[in-house]
C-alpha cells in the first residue's frame, strides 16, 4: 500500500466572531490516495469548503485550529505537515503547486482587467523556471486539451469574453497546467446548466486518467457524485458521518443523515414515490447540539435516543472500512 | 442534582431570551450591538457627548461671558491659573489661586506685567453667581465656578482679557451650530436630488447628475472670497452667521447626493422591491417602506462623517477672515489672534482651544467610522 | 375552453439594448412565439437552462416584464384579462389573483420588516382587510398553513434560514388568495433535504386550494416530481411540452433527450450515458436561422438550418417543435 497523498487527522478548526467561537469543522479524519477521486458531500455549514481550504491553508485570519489538527501531505516520498507552513516560499507547495483549487464561481475566480492567458502564464512562472515563451505554449496546450476551441486566440481574451461552460474549462486549464498531484474542486459544476455540467465533469474524469492526480470533489449534488467519485465522505454540521467507496455509500447508506439525503432526491426512475425530506432545519453552528450531531433530526434513533443526545458516537468501521459515526451502528456490532 | 438541573434550565432559559433577543432585534439595535463592540467608537461617542452637551451648556460651565463685556482688563495675555490645594503656605481644603497686581517698572521694559503675589489667595466658590446669560429661554446667573475676589482664567486670557476657557466651550457650541445647519441643508437637497436621481434613473439622473457634478466642482476658496466681498460690513454677526452655514451646506450636498443616488440604484433592483411591486405598491410606499430604511444607517454615517468638515471649513474661512468676525465665538475667530508672532511666542496658552477642537474632530470621526463598520448588520449574514 | 386559465398565443418578449449609435439596435429575443396553456388547478412545469427565457415568460404572465407581441389571455371564471392592453385598475385586481415566488429567498425578503409585516403588506397596499385584526388574523393563518407559528412573526429575516424563509416567501405569496402562483426557480437556492420539505407545501397548498402553479425550475428531477405538465425551454422557444409522464416515455425533441441524459444517476454503476451535447447554447441577440437547435442537435439537417420547425401535435396533449419528431422518437 503506497502512502496516502494527503492525510488528514482530528482537524478541529473554529472561527473567532462577533458571535463567539464558532466551531466549523470537528475532528475530521480522512486520506486520499494518489489518482483517487474522493467526494467530499455535505449542505450548507457542513464544513466541506473550510475543510478544503484547510488543506492549502487559505481559511482567514480569525481561523483557530486545535493543536491535535494535522494535514499531512506526502509527495515523492516527503511529507510535508501543511498547517506548520507560515511562509509564503513554504506555502508555495500548497498553493498552486502540489495542490490546486477550481471554484464554484469562475468569473469571481478571473482578475477581470487581466487576459486569461496573462494569469495562466503567471501561474506557471511562478510555480516553475520555465520562461515566458514556454508557459505561454504550455497554456496554450492545456488550453486546447480542456477542449477549448481556438485556444491562441482565447489566450489574449478576458474573463468576460468568456461563457460560463468556458470559463469553467479555462479555470481547469490553469489549475492543471502546473500538474498538481491533487485538485481540489470546490462546487465546481453547481453554477453551470447541466448539459454543460455533463462535458466539465467528463472532462475531469479524462483528465484524472491522463495525469494520474486525485481530486477532492466538494458539492452537494450526490448525482454528481456516483458518476465520478470513488469514494465518499459524508460531512453534517462540521462532522464526517460517514467515509466508504461510492457504491457503498450510495447503494447501502449506514448514516441516518446519508439515507435521509438520499430519499430526499427525487428519483426519475420512479415518479410516483414521495419526496421525504429530512425534518427540521439544520442548526446554527453557533448552537451546536450536544452528542450526535445530527440527533435533533434523526428520526432512526428510537429507543437510543437518550444516547444520542448525550454521547458522541464513536466512529465503527466496517470489514470492508466503510466508517460511520453513528450509536446504532456500534449497537450492531461489526458490519 | 435538582441544582444543576435548575442551574442548567436557568443558563438554557437565559440562552434562549438571548436568542430571542437576537432574533427580534430591530435593525437598530443590531447596529448599536455591532457599535458597541468597537472601544474606539464607543471612547469617541463618550467624548462625542461630553463635548456637546458642554457646549450647549457652556454658559452654565464657564464662569465668565466670553464677550467684551466679561473681560478681565486687569489681565490681560494673563497666563493660565491653575487651582492648588496645597502650597508653602499651608493645605487648603478648598482650591484656590494667587492674586496679582499689574505693575509697571523699569525692569519690566515699561510693558505692563502682573506679579503674582502668593500670599494673598483667591478661594474658588461654586454655583456661584455671576453675569447673566440665557439659555432656552430663561435666564440664570448661576455658574459651576469662579473665585471669591477678581476672575479665575484656567486657559488664560487674551490680548483683549477675555477669558479663554470661557470662550473655547462657547465656541464649541457655535462651530457645533453651524456645522449642523450646514449639514442639514446638505442633507435635505441631497435626499432630494439624489432621491429623484436615483429612483427615476433614465434621462432624469443624467441632468440631475451633470448639475451635481456641476457643482461638486466649485472651488470653495475663491467662491467664499466673491461672497464675502458681496456680504455687507454692516450686517450682524447672527446673519453672517446664517449666511456662512447656508453657503457650507450648499457646497457640500453634491458629495451626499451622490451616495443617496448610488444606494437607492443599488436597492431599487432588489427581490424584495420587486415583490413589492408586484402587489401593486406604489412608489412612495415603497420608498418609505423598503427604500429609505435601507439606507437610513449609510446616511447617518454620511452625516456624521460631513460633521468635520463642515467644523474645518469654518473654522478655516474664519481664520483667513472671510468668515465669522469677532465678537463672535468660534475657534477661527480665536486663532486669528495667534497669527501675531508676539502671540506665538510669548502666551502660548491662546493654542488651548485647539486641542479641544482636535478631540473633536476626533470624536466626530471615529464615532463615524465605527458606525460605518457597524451599519451594515445584514452582511455578515448572507449565505 | 374554460378549463384554461392562463393561455400565450405567439407571445414574444423582446428587450432592446442599447445601441452604438449607428445601425440597427440590438435586440434580446428573450421569448419568441410562445403558445402555452396552463389548465386551472394544475402544476404546469417549464424547464430550460440559462438563456431559455423561462423566467421572462413567467414574468411576462404576470405582466413584469413587456410584452412585445402576441398576447397572454387571462381568465378565472370571474375575471378575463388580455395582460397585452390591460387597464390601471384590471392590473390592480390582477394582482390580487397572481403572485410570484422568488428563487433566492435572501434577497426576496426586506431585512428590515419583522414576518408579519412582510406577509401583511400585500394585504395593506392591494387594501383587501379593513381593520389590523382582520390583518392579523388572516396573516396567522397563512402563517400557519406554511408552518410558522406565532414567535415567528415577530422576527426578523435574518433569524431565519433558508427554508424558512422561502417559507415565508410563499405566505408572502399566498396571502391575498391568489389563484395563479409563479414559483421562479423557487427550491434552486436550498439545501437538497430542505429542497423536498418546500416542494412537499407547494404541493399541499395546491391540493388544499385548488391554486394553479406555474413552476419554473432547471432541474428536470424536480419537475418530473411536482408537476402534471412540462414544457421544456430552449433560447426562448418552447421545444416540446407534454404531460409529464409522456414527456418521459416518448420523448421526443433531441434537446430534450440530452436533457434527461445529462442528468448525473445515481446509480454508480451507470456510466457513460448515450448522448452529450457538445458546444454553448448561443446568444439570444443573434439567435441561429431555422431551428434555434440546430447549431448543437446531433440529428441537424439542412432543413433545421433554414425552415423553422412547427408546433405540432404529435397526440394528445403532447406538442414539440421539431422537423424530425416522428423519425426520432
Amino acid at each position: 500500500m503506497s502512502k496516502p497523498l494527503i492525510s488528514v487527522e482530528n482537524l478541529t478548526l473554529s472561527f473567532k466572531t462577533d458571535e463567539g467561537l464558532v466551531t466549523a469543522v470537528n475532528n475530521v479524519s480522512f486520506e486520499l490516495a494518489p489518482g483517487e477521486v474522493l467526494g467530499l458531500v455535505g449542505e450548507s455549514g457542513s464544513g466541506k469548503s473550510v475543510t478544503a481550504k484547510s488543506l492549502m491553508m487559505l481559511n482567514a485570519e480569525n481561523s483557530v485550529y486545535t493543536k491535535d489538527s494535522k494535514i499531512t501531505l506526502n509527495i515523492d516520498d516527503r511529507d510535508y505537515d501543511v498547517l506548520s507552513l507560515k511562509r509564503p516560499a513554504e506555502q508555495k507547495i500548497i498553493r498552486g503547486g502540489a495542490i490546486s483549487m477550481i471554484f464554484q464561481e469562475p468569473m469571481a475566480s478571473f482578475a477581470p482587467a487581466i487576459t486569461i492567458g496573462e494569469q495562466m502564464v503567471e501561474q506557471l512562472m511562478i510555480h516553475s523556471t520555465m520562461t515566458r515563451n514556454e508557459a505561454r505554449d504550455i497554456s496554450i496546450e492545456m488550453l486546447t486539451r480542456v477542449g477549448i476551441p481556438e485556444p491562441a486566440q482565447r489566450f489574449g481574451q478576458y474573463a468576460f469574453e468568456f461563457s460560463g461552460g468556458m470559463r469553467q474549462r479555462a479555470m481547469i486549464a490553469m489549475a492543471l497546467s502546473t500538474k498538481p498531484r491533487l485538485l481540489i474542486a470546490d462546487e465546481p459544476t453547481t453554477a453551470l446548466d447541466v448539459t454543460i455540467q455533463a462535458q466539465v465533469i467528463d472532462l475531469m474524469k479524462d483528465l484524472v486518467e491522463e495525469f494520474h492526480m486525485s481530486i477532492l470533489f466538494i458539492t452537494h449534488d450526490l448525482g454528481v457524485i456516483a458518476q465520478t467519485a470513488d469514494r465518499v465522505a459524508v460531512m453534517y454540521l462540521g462532522n464526517l458521518v460517514e467515509t466508504g467507496t461510492v457504491r457503498q455509500v450510495i447503494n447501502s447508506p449506514a448514516h441516518p443523515y446519508t439515507r435521509g439525503l438520499l430519499n430526499s432526491l427525487p428519483k426519475l426512475d420512479d415518479l410516483d414515490a414521495p419526496l421525504t425530506p429530512v425534518p427540521g432545519d439544520i442548526p446554527s453552528p453557533l448552537d451546536r447540539p450536544s452528542g450526535c450531531v445530527f440527533h435533533t433530526r434523526c428520526v432512526e434513533s428510537g429507543d437510543i435516543a437518550e444516547r444520542c443526545r448525550t454521547e458522541i458516537p464513536i466512529t465503527t468501521i466496517g470489514s470492508d472500512n466503510h466508517r460511520v459515526d453513528c450509536h446504532l451502528a456500534s449497537k450492531g456490532g461489526a458490519a | 442534582m435538582t441544582d444543576t438541573a435548575t442551574i442548567e434550565a436557568t443558563d438554557a432559559s437565559v440562552d434562549q431570551s438571548r436568542k430571542e433577543a437576537y432574533f427580534t432585534a430591530g435593525q437598530g439595535q443590531l447596529i448599536w450591538a455591532r457599535f458597541k463592540k468597537q472601544r474606539a467608537a464607543m471612547i469617541g461617542a463618550g467624548v462625542l457627548i461630553f463635548l456637546v452637551l458642554s457646549g450647549i451648556f457652556a454658559s452654565f460651565l464657564t464662569p465668565y461671558d466670553p464677550t467684551i463685556a466679561g473681560r478681565n482688563a486687569d489681565y490681560q495675555n494673563g497666563a493660565p491659573q491653575i487651582p492648588k490645594f496645597w502650597d508653602e503656605n499651608g493645605f487648603s481644603a478648598r482650591p484656590f489661586i494667587y492674586s496679582y497686581e499689574r505693575t509697571r517698572s523699569i525692569e519690566t521694559n515699561f510693558r505692563w506685567v502682573s506679579k503674582i503675589n502668593r500670599d494673598k489667595r483667591r478661594y474658588m466658590v461654586f454655583f456661584t453667581e455671576g453675569d447673566s446669560y440665557t439659555l432656552f429661554g430663561m435666564e440664570f446667573n448661576t455658574h459651576l465656578f469662579g473665585v471669591d475676589e477678581g476672575k479665575i482664567h484656567l486657559f488664560g486670557t487674551d490680548g483683549t482679557g477675555k477669558d479663554i476657557f470661557s470662550r473655547t466651550f462657547h465656541s464649541i457650541n457655535t462651530s457645533l451650530a453651524v456645522g449642523t445647519i450646514g449639514v442639514l441643508l446638505a442633507f435635505v437637497l441631497a435626499l432630494i436630488i439624489g432621491g429623484i436621481s436615483g429612483y427615476y434613473g433614465g434621462w432624469i439622473d443624467s441632468i440631475l447628475q451633470m448639475v451635481t457634478d456641476a457643482v461638486r466642482t466649485i472651488p470653495a476658496i475663491p467662491l467664499f472670497m466673491a461672497i464675502a466681498a458681496f456680504i455687507p460690513a454692516t450686517i450682524s454677526s447672527e446673519g453672517r452667521f446664517l449666511i456662512i452655514s447656508i453657503i457650507l451646506g450648499f457646497i457640500g450636498w453634491p458629495t451626499l447626493a451622490r451616495r443617496v443616488r448610488t444606494h437607492l440604484l443599488t436597492e431599487r433592483n432588489q427581490e424584495y422591491v420587486l415583490a413589492a411591486q408586484l402587489c401593486g405598491a406604489s412608489s412612495s410606499h415603497i420608498i418609505g417602506r423598503h427604500l429609505l430604511p435601507s439606507f437610513t444607517s449609510y446616511i447617518i454615517v454620511d452625516l456624521i462623517i460631513s460633521f468635520p468638515y463642515m467644523v474645518l471649513s469654518e473654522t478655516a474661512l474664519s481664520f483667513i477672515g472671510l468668515g465669522l468676525k469677532e465678537p463672535v465665538n468660534s475657534l477661527g475667530v480665536m486663532l486669528q489672534n495667534v497669527t501675531k508672532a508676539d502671540v506665538l511666542l510669548n502666551y502660548q496658552w491662546n493654542f488651548i482651544p485647539v486641542i479641544f477642537f482636535i478631540t473633536l474632530v476626533l470624536a466626530f470621526v471615529f464615532v463615524g467610522d465605527g458606525l460605518r463598520d457597524a451599519a451594515d448588520p445584514y452582511s455578515d449574514n448572507k449565505k | 375552453m374554460s378549463d384554461i386559465l392562463i393561455r400565450a398565443n405567439n407571445l414574444s418578449v423582446h428587450f432592446p439594448l442599447r445601441g452604438l449609435g449607428f445601425g440597427e439596435r440590438p435586440v434580446v429575443r428573450a421569448c419568441e412565439g410562445i403558445n402555452i396553456e396552463i389548465e386551472k388547478g394544475s402544476f404546469f412545469g417549464l424547464v430550460g437552462e440559462s438563456g431559455s427565457g423561462k423566467t421572462t415568460l413567467g414574468r411576462a404572465m404576470l405582466k413584469a416584464a413587456p410584452i412585445s407581441h402576441g398576447e397572454v389571455l387571462y381568465d378565472d371564471g370571474e375575471v378575463n384579462y388580455s395582460l397585452g392592453d390591460i387597464g390601471k385598475n384590471e392590473l390592480k385586481d390582477y394582482r390580487t389573483r397572481a403572485q410570484l415566488i422568488f428563487q433566492d429567498p435572501y434577497a426576496a425578503l426586506s431585512p428590515r420588516m419583522t414576518v408579519r409585516d412582510i406577509i401583511a403588506e400585500p394585504l395593506e397596499v392591494m387594501g383587501l382587510t379593513s381593520s389590523r385584526e382582520e390583518t392579523d388574523a388572516r396573516v396567522r393563518e397563512i402563517a400557519a398553513m406554511c408552518r410558522l407559528n406565532l414567535e415567528h412573526l415577530r422576527r426578523f429575516p435574518h433569524a431565519f434560514s433558508g427554508g424558512q424563509r422561502q417559507r415565508i416567501s410563499i405566505a408572502r405569496a399566498l396571502v391575498s388568495g391568489p389563484r395563479f402562483i409563479v414559483a421562479d426557480e423557487s427550491v434552486a437556492a436550498l439545501d437538497v433535504s430542505i429542497q423536498a420539505d418546500v416542494l412537499n407545501l407547494l404541493n399541499k397548498i395546491q391540493q388544499e386550494s385548488g391554486i394553479t402553479f406555474l413552476f419554473i425550475s432547471h432541474d428536470l428531477s424536480v419537475i418530473a416530481h411536482t408537476c402534471d405538465f412540462v414544457a421544456v425551454m430552449y433560447l426562448g422557444q418552447i421545444v416540446e411540452s407534454a404531460p409529464t409522464r409522456k414527456l418521459f416515455s416518448e420523448t421526443s425533441h433531441p434537446y430534450t433527450r440530452a436533457l434527461l441524459s445529462a442528468i448525473p444517476s445515481l446509480d454508480p454503476d451507470v456510466r457513460g450515458n448515450a448522448q452529450k451535447l457538445e458546444g454553448e447554447i448561443p446568444s439570444p441577440i443573434n439567435p441561429p436561422p431555422g431551428c434555434r437547435f440546430n447549431t448543437r442537435c446531433p440529428h441537424a439537417q439542412e432543413r433545421c438550418r433554414s425552415e423553422v420547425p412547427e408546433w405540432r401535435e404529435l397526440s394528445s396533449g403532447h406538442h414539440v417543435a421539431c422537423h424530425f419528431a416522428e423519425e426520432l422518437s
